[in-house]
């Protein structure tokens, strides 16, 4: 098992916490979500982040409208709702604490 | 050269060939069984859709209107397996860590099939007729030839009923097209029920739309010439002594040359007398319902009976005609010699089977007043 495998749960599971991120930034659509995270180790795909979109806007974290775009099709533009700022703050604040726990452990 | 076909992708139209349709046709059917219990499964299908469709309009501009099978592929890659959204329901957040992540390496799409459902296709790669035993063997993991020999004594023992229940799966299930599917094939454990759902969806697609069931049955049946010529060049390799004419191997020893010839013979009287014993039992079968005292069984129509026991005769005699083809060409006195001396050995047969069998004496007679009938109903109406 290589090492990226081996923390493929850990990515997996975080790739909700930087959606958020992305979203609470800027205003975005699918493809500039799947652009920032595509040369990061977290990049991934059409197939992953629609189902986990639409979950997320169902909790209620984000929300989305439609706009027009110059070439093709009108886009889904998300934006985050209060609630998903919240969570991003506490999801933050948790992420911090992981982190700070994992360099004081051992060496 | 491909078919084209025109796919409406979330109200836009595109153009993509026949192969590249199947890809994107699975794709979409698998990620639809993937969401069902999505409450927004309509939703997420539209943006997949509408996702692809961009995808599309890369690969084509004014000069090119069409996006091909590699495309497709291409663009499904890129889209990755679509998986219910990560820590959906209760039963996912927790125990279900197994399952391997989103793409996130150089091959997303064969790690992250690891994790997706299996399912049950045809796979027609080393296949014998059409995959069936084949795609039963990776579904549940065991080799093909044990599936087969469980077909052929399944058949046995149902006495041809279970070659039917071989059509019906050749007819249900899909067949395993793109590189998705075949990782699927062999995916986790059992789910009956997208068996059952596969099974659903073909039996309403031929009932609404015939066109689409004829499409797929031209298409099937092209699939089958193409796999009956790979099937002979596989023969040709794996048993060269078989299909040595091919090269036109004539530089044989006279001495097997003869012995050949002797072959030729014997085995053409034993394929007569095969012949003859299946016109028996046919005959038999029809007009009194029994083959070899056997009765047929009441549940089973004649017509089933009779092309099971045609199945079983071309089954029985397909090693014989094969020695006797390998035999011919060594023997090196291919064509009249053979005619005649096949004739021959067939006349001798009926000749006997006429005289000393009188079955037989009364079928030949029954077939040559049925045909003086026709004749004759024919000149009075001429």
């Amino acid at each position: 098992m290589d090492l990226t495998e081996k923390f493929s749960p850990i990515r997996k599971g975080l790739l909700e916490f930087l959606i958020l991120k992305i979203v609470a930034a800027n205003e975005v659509y699918v493809a500039d979500i799947l652009k920032r995270l595509s040369d990061t180790d977290f990049a991934t795909q059409e197939g992953t982040l629609y189902p986990l979109l639409s979950r997320m806007r169902r909790e209620g974290l984000v929300n989305y409208e439609w706009r027009e775009s110059e070439a093709g099709p009108p886009r889904k533009y998300y934006t985050l709702t209060a609630k998903g700022n919240a969570q991003l703050a506490d999801l933050d604040e948790y992420w911090k604490h992981i982190n700070k726990t994992v360099s004081q452990l051992g060496r | 050269m491909h078919k084209v076909i025109v796919i409406n992708l979330n109200g836009n139209a595109y153009q993509v060939d026949e192969i590249g349709y199947d890809a994107l046709r699975a794709y979409l059917d698998r990620a639809e069984a993937h969401l069902e219990a999505n409450p927004d499964l309509a939703e997420i299908m539209a943006d997949l859709e509408q996702a692809i469709g961009e995808k599309c309009q890369r690969f084509t501009g004014p000069h090119k209107t069409v996006v091909s099978a590699a495309e497709v592929e291409q663009i499904l890659a890129e889209m990755g397996p679509v998986d219910a959204a990560p820590g959906e329901g209760a039963g996912d957040a927790g125990g279900r860590d197994v399952r391997t992540p989103p793409a996130d390496d150089g091959s997303p799409r064969t790690k992250a099939d690891a994790g997706a459902a299996k399912r049950l296709y045809q796979i027609r790669d080393g296949s014998m007729i059409s995959g069936v035993c084949n795609g039963l063997a990776a579904y549940f993991g065991v080799d093909v030839a044990i599936v087969r020999i469980m077909f052929i004594i399944l058949a046995i023992v149902t006495k041809g009923v279970w070659i039917g229940a071989y059509f019906i799966m050749m007819f249900v299930i899909p067949y395993a097209t793109t590189s998705e599917e075949h990782a699927a094939a062999q995916g986790l454990p059992f789910n009956a029920r997208e068996v059952v759902d596969q099974a659903r969806k073909h039996v309403a697609d031929f009932k609404n739309n015939t066109d689409e069931w004829k499409r797929h049955w031209r298409r099937q049946r092209r699939d089958w010439r193409r796999h009956f010529v790979r099937q002979q060049r596989e023969w040709r390799r794996t048993w060269p002594v078989m299909f040595w004419w091919r090269h036109g191997a004539q530089n044989v020893p006279y001495a097997t040359r003869v012995l050949a010839g002797v072959t030729v013979s014997i085995l053409g009287l034993i394929s007569g007398a095969w012949l003859l014993l299946f016109v028996y039992a046919l005959f038999s079968l029809a007009t009194r319902g029994r083959v070899f005292g056997w009765p047929l069984p009441p549940n089973i129509p004649l017509w089933a009976a009779l092309l099971a026991l045609f199945v079983i005769y071309h089954v029985l005699i397909a090693p014989l005609k094969a020695g006797r083809y390998a035999a011919y060409h060594a023997a090196g006195w291919y064509s009249p010699w053979v005619g005649a001396l096949e004739a021959a050995s067939a006349t001798l047969f009926f000749w006997l089977a006429y005289v000393y069998v009188p079955e037989i004496r009364v079928f030949v007679h029954s077939v040559v007043m049925v045909l003086r009938d026709l004749l004759r109903s024919g000149a009075s109406v001429g």
